[in-house]
Order: C-alpha cells, then sequence, then structure tokens
C-alpha cells in the first residue's frame, strides 16, 4: 500500500471512529454541548494541531467523506417524499416564516457589521451567512466580498444554530414541528438540518425545505439590497 | 446482499446528484447541484417513475449520518484561524446574534401561522 492510500485511509478510519464516539458521549449525556459534530471537529481539529498535520493532508481521506454529501442531499428527497402531504397543508406557514427569517437574516448581518463600522467587503461577506455553502458562494460572487470568509460566517451559522436550538425553542415556546423546522432551516442550513435528523422526520423534512426556500430567497434579495446601499 | 443493495442505492442517489450539477451549469442556476437533483428525485418518486423501495436504504443510512459527511468542511476552519484574531471576533458573535434572531423570527412566524391554518381547518 503506497503512502497516500494509507493517509486516506486512516484519516477516513478516524473520522468515522471520531464521529462514532462522539455519539456515544452525545447519547449517554444529551447535552447541546455534546453535539456530535462539535466535539468531533473540535477533537480532529485538536489531534491535526497536536500532531501538525496540515489540513490538506488530512483532506485526502476527508474529500472522500464530502463527496457523499451531494448523495446524501440527494437522498432527502425521500424523507420529503413521506411527509408530502404536511408540506402541502402548511405551505403558507413554511412560505411566511422562511422569507420573514431570510429578511432578518441579511438586514441583522447588515446592520450589525455596519454599526461596528466594519469595510464593506466584509459587511458583503456577511449578506448570505445563513444559506448553505454552494449558494452563499455563489451569492458573493454577484454581490462581491471575501468567499472564504463568507463559507467560514456559513459554518458558524451552521455551528451556532445546531448548538442553541434546543435551549431557545425552550425558552421561546415554539414546539410546533413546522416552526421548529423553518427555523432551524432558515437559519442554520443543512448544518443545523443534519442535527433535526436524531430528533423526528417531520422537522427535518420541513428544514431541508426551509434551507432550500431560503436559499432562493437570499439570492433574490442580497444583490437587490446591495444595489440600494450603494 | 445488504451491503449490494446499499451500493446500488448510493449510486442511484450519486447519479442524481450527477445530473443535478449537470442542469446547474447547463442553466446557469444558482441552486447547488445536489438541491436540484433533491428535487428532481422527489418528482420522480411522486410521478411513481421511481418506487420508494429502490432508494429508501441507501437514503435513510446517509440521511441519518449526515452530520459525519460534514466534518471534513467544517475541520477546514483551521486554516483560517487567523481570519478571528482581534476584530475578527466581533464577526463571530454578530454571526451567532443574527442566527439566534433567524431562528427566532422565522420560528415564531411559522408557529403563529401554523396554529392558524389549523384553526381555519377546523
Amino acid at each position: 500500500m503506497n503512502d497516500t492510500v494509507l493517509i486516506a485511509v486512516t484519516s477516513i478510519v478516524g473520522t468515522v471512529a471520531v464521529y462514532i464516539g462522539a455519539r456515544k458521549i452525545n447519547k449517554r449525556y444529551p447535552y447541546p454541548l455534546t453535539l456530535p459534530i462539535l466535539i468531533s471537529s473540535m477533537l480532529i481539529v485538536l489531534v491535526l494541531v497536536t500532531f501538525q498535520i496540515p489540513y490538506e493532508t488530512y483532506h485526502i481521506g476527508g474529500q472522500w467523506i464530502e463527496k457523499l454529501l451531494g448523495p446524501a442531499v440527494v437522498a432527502l428527497a425521500v424523507p420529503l417524499y413521506k411527509q408530502r402531504k404536511i408540506l402541502k397543508a402548511y405551505l403558507i406557514s413554511l412560505l411566511a416564516g422562511t422569507i420573514v427569517g431570510s429578511i432578518v437574516g441579511i438586514s441583522s448581518g447588515l446592520l450589525f457589521t455596519y454599526w461596528a463600522k466594519f469595510d464593506k467587503e466584509i459587511i458583503h461577506s456577511v449578506i448570505p451567512k445563513s444559506v448553505t455553502t454552494p449558494v452563499a458562494i455563489k451569492i458573493i460572487d454577484s454581490i462581491g466580498g471575501n468567499p472564504t470568509l463568507t463559507s467560514i460566517l456559513v459554518i458558524i451559522a451552521g455551528m451556532s444554530g445546531s448548538i442553541l436550538y434546543t435551549n431557545l425553542y425552550k425558552l421561546l415556546k415554539i414546539t410546533h414541528p413546522i416552526a421548529r423546522g423553518v427555523g432551524m432551516g432558515s437559519s442554520s442550513h443543512a448544518i443545523g438540518t443534519a442535527q433535526m435528523v436524531d430528533d423526528s422526520e417531520q422537522e427535518t423534512v420541513i428544514s431541508t425545505v426551509a434551507m432550500t426556500i431560503s436559499a432562493i430567497v437570499v439570492s433574490v434579495l442580497a444583490p437587490i439590497v446591495v444595489a440600494f446601499l450603494s | 446482499m445488504y451491503i449490494i443493495y446499499l451500493s446500488l442505492q448510493i449510486s442511484i442517489l450519486y447519479i442524481f446528484y450527477v445530473i443535478g450539477t449537470w442542469i446547474q451549469e447547463a442553466l446557469h442556476l444558482s441552486i447547488p447541484g445536489s438541491i436540484i437533483g433533491m428535487l428532481l428525485l422527489f418528482l420522480l418518486l411522486s410521478m411513481k417513475i421511481v418506487k420508494k423501495e429502490w432508494v429508501e436504504l441507501g437514503s435513510s443510512l446517509l440521511v441519518r449520518h449526515l452530520p459525519l459527511l460534514f466534518l471534513p468542511i467544517i475541520v477546514g476552519i483551521i486554516n483560517y484561524f487567523d481570519l478571528f484574531a482581534g476584530k475578527g471576533l466581533l464577526l463571530i458573535v454578530i454571526t451567532i446574534f443574527s442566527t439566534i434572531l433567524v431562528m427566532t423570527s422565522s420560528g415564531l412566524v411559522s408557529q403563529w401561522t401554523g396554529r392558524r391554518v389549523e384553526k381555519n381547518r377546523e
């Protein structure tokens, strides 16, 4: 076996093992801060930093895991199909929540960065942070900004929503499955949707649809808002 | 047998992903190929051209472990730690706060409209 294959196998097996371990910890201690995605990514980062392994080396194997992401998003069509009646019944509530969320996301990002006196490139980079990475980068292409910064903010939006939603929903008494899915999909896109998988199929589906609608709404609104401001 | 079924089904899903990407590029759409592939598969399932049983096994495995598939991308942050030194830290706080606002507003609006839908139906 040559080196590349060995590195690839090690990082794939390592990642899967860390993830399985993290799930076990989360089952035993089910708190937001033991979220498998959080502890496993932190552990992998720690290992890479400690042993001074460049990300590019880890990614030789990591890219194979990433390759399954495309078909996994396609796979969401099956729960979507199973829950199609619910979607039809609550279409209005889905649209209303997602559109309001998109507007709040764009305007709060703009307002806070403007207040903090960031320059224009950074302000633009914050605008699409609530939508899934490939769409966010396309939006940056059209409005200008820093695509690397945007993809990191997208991950932070996804991770923070995943960590906070349980307590936030409890605090705000958001109990309706439609509302729980819409809140997650609109604010934390696919990373957030992935967290609902263990909760309920219905919420996962609603979140999937919400992240899709929100991607469309933000792609349409962002260039308009930017044109209006400049 | 399980492994063979699973690989076949994941291959079917992969084909939809490739077709979705192809459609995206051909029509210059901003929606990613994976989401187009998902909508396409949903359409074919609704029209009963594709049977649920053909993809159910692979789909449930991939969907159940979605968080795992995001790990390599998230770990990529490692190359950009310096981006958040100093004032950059404020950007993280802004992003988290804005995320909370989006979750709150969209959640509350759809809860309120959802309950109205139910009331009207009664």
